[in-house]
């Protein structure tokens, strides 16, 4: 029962983590939290299911394609939303992710109307036995997605010129422009990244779950969960914080109450952000007056 | 040097008492006579508006004064509602008691919600774990079934002032139009005194602001509370409007309405939160038959605000009349 529990524990989490990497991405390129990410994971999955349902392509082209697409789109609002209120304050780059998220709802609903749609059944069914252990290829195909992506992830940031950007512009904006990178280009790339990744948590969620108006809002705060409990800003912890939030919602749903499911990542992120802001991995956040 | 500052002070003076503070009363009673050229289903859009406006009037004092970015705002309204239809279904409690009880719930939430605030957490971290108050309280809604019949969803039955049966929307209207005018011109009281400069000095800069010897504790606590009443209220009055109260009415999306009206409207303006309900209240209606635009026109809306338009639609309002500035509120 409690191997059970910890494998699926795992496969859900891991989904979470993704999500919550996608956002992390974009936070440490451009110190804005995505308010609107979890439509775009919504609209990751809802454009593969336009592609695979309506036009009946198939499902590994439609799913690259959508998350082309999702790149366009992010780097597209990057440049043309994003970038020219940077200099605002923090509650103007809230709110114009939220509005973005918002208009990706509402060009869905144009589609979709108010149905929950049954997602299709793109990953192989079945099961199989590994011990006491009941496993569902599609729980490892997800789990091997996300640790590829963890894995490229960590080698573009720590082993590569763009990383070594990243960490640049992560440090000081102005300093990096300064020794001659362009800044930019660079955060535009980061967006682009951060939607495509939202794009494949999406396509990679709807096929467990159904596609539904909801999911978006769920979406986005079980990553703010995953990034709460990792610590703001930390790859690792957003990695970690999201296998460790999907493992404690399947034990309190077994051992508790499974009506405290839907709650833990509420209770997750308040309990946190009181007892300690920092996270596990995080930095200092508090604000002292 | 010292003399000119005191001279245009004295010059100032009456313009900022003047006009300004005779529209608390005049645009009111000019509205006592709306309801005449208004069909009953007109009539429930402008009293859902009415409702909007104090959603909007009191999440701007969070939001545009204290410049906290609090995402509470759909729970404290949802706290409100369900006080009032709580008190009026299960106990029967007379209309104004209930309505009290909406705000004080919607007041004392506020209070709570600003306790993260004092625990030092700020910003994007104070959205988050404001959002995941809110989402908690729905769930609550929805489980605590002996008292919000869960997502089934609560009646509220017909309202009963004084003996008098308020059974059309015209007759609510009348009611709604003196809390609503109340609870706005309390508000501008609020912010046009001493504690509202606090609210802004704390905005503009928090460390400063202590230094000069501001209790900033204090003060947020004050905002988020009066935050949290204001908006209580107009959960109170939606659910008195409504007359069915379901834990979906508070969600994610209620919250970003709420926030469209506040950055459409104008963050930091009373006017700018009315102007903004209004727009966002009319407009959704003529398209709520066509899923999907009315996001995309609240969306767009606010997209072209936060590019084109820093300061709200209220700022194309004041180039045509000084009526509604707000010299103090703005920076």
């Amino acid at each position: 029962m409690l191997a059970q529990l910890l494998v699926s524990g795992v496969a859900q989490g891991a989904l979470y983590a993704l999500v919550a990497l996608a956002m992390t991405v974009i936070y440490r390129a451009t110190t804005v939290i995505n308010f609107g990410h979890g439509d775009l994971v919504m609209a990751g999955a809802f454009l593969v299911y336009l592609l695979v349902v309506l036009a009946g392509a198939p499902f590994l082209l439609s799913a690259s394609l959508a998350v082309v697409l999702l790149f366009a789109l992010g780097v597209a609002v990057y440049k043309g939303l994003i970038r020219p209120i940077m200099a605002g304050p923090h509650l103007a780059l809230a709110m114009m992710a939220v509005a973005v998220g918002y208009a990706l709802r509402g060009l869905a609903r144009l589609v979709w109307g108010r149905e929950v749609l049954p997602f299709p059944k793109v990953l192989p069914q079945g099961t199989f036995m590994v011990g006491p252990v009941i496993l569902a290829p599609s729980d490892l195909i997800v789990t091997g997605a996300v640790i590829a992506t963890v894995a490229i992830l960590a080698v573009v940031f720590y082993a590569t010129p763009l990383g070594k950007t990243a960490q640049a512009v992560f440090q000081s904006e102005r300093g990096a422009a300064l020794v001659g990178i362009n800044v930019s280009a660079f955060q535009s790339t980061m967006w682009g990244i951060g939607a495509a990744m939202a794009a494949l948590g999406g396509i990679l969620i709807a096929p467990v779950t159904l596609l539904y108006p909801d999911l978006a809002a769920a979406t986005l705060i079980r990553a703010f969960a995953a990034m709460t409990l990792g610590g703001f800003g930390s790859f690792l912890g957003a990695a970690v914080g999201g296998i460790l939030l999907g493992l404690s919602e399947l034990l309190v749903g077994a051992y508790i109450s499974s009506k405290l499911i839907d709650i833990t990542a509420y209770l997750i992120i308040i309990g946190v952000l009181l007892i300690r802001p920092s996270g596990l991995f995080g930095r200092q956040t508090i604000v002292r007056v | 040097m010292q003399q000119g500052i005191q001279t245009a002070d004295v010059n100032a003076a009456p313009m900022t008492r003047g006009p300004s503070r005779r529209i608390f009363w005049t645009i009111p009673l000019a509205l006592l006579g709306l309801p005449f050229f208004l069909n009953d289903y007109t009539q429930y859009v402008v009293n859902l508006a009415l409702v909007y406006v104090l959603v909007g009037v009191g999440f701007n004092i969070v939001l545009g004064n204290l410049g906290q970015l609090a995402f509470a705002n759909a729970a404290f309204y949802g706290i409100g509602a369900y006080a009032t239809a709580i008190l009026m279904h299960h106990y029967k409690a007379p209309l104004l008691l209930a309505i009290g009880a909406g705000s004080i719930a919607g007041g004392l939430a506020g209070a709570l919600v600003c306790l993260p605030v004092l625990r030092g957490i700020r910003s994007f971290y104070l959205a988050i774990i404001t959002l995941a108050f809110g989402e908690l309280m729905r769930w609550v809604y929805v489980n605590a079934e002996s008292w919000t019949l869960g997502s089934m969803g609560l009646h509220v039955p017909r309202p009963v002032l004084f003996g008098w049966v308020l059974a059309t929307e015209k007759q609510k209207f009348y009611l709604f139009i003196v809390i609503v005018t109340l609870l706005i011109a309390a508000t501008a009281n609020l912010l046009r005194s001493r504690v509202g400069r606090a609210f802004m000095s704390i905005r503009d800069n928090e460390h400063a602001a202590a230094s000069m010897g501001v209790p900033t504790a204090l003060y947020m606590v004050l905002a988020f509370a009066w935050s949290g009443f204001v908006v209580g209220t107009a959960g109170a009055l939606y659910a008195v409007l409504v007359r069915q109260v379901s834990p979906e009415a508070f969600n994610l999306l209620e919250l970003i309405v709420h926030f469209g009206i506040v950055i459409v409207g104008g963050l930091g303006s009373i006017a700018g939160s009315i102007v903004g309900a209004i727009a966002l209240t009319m407009a959704p209606e003529l398209l709520r038959d066509l899923p999907g635009y009315e996001e995309l026109l609240i969306a767009l809306m606010m997209i072209l605000v936060l590019l084109f338009l820093r300061g709200g639609l209220v700022t194309l309002l004041e180039r045509v009349t000084s009526l509604f500035r707000q010299i103090y509120y703005r920076d």
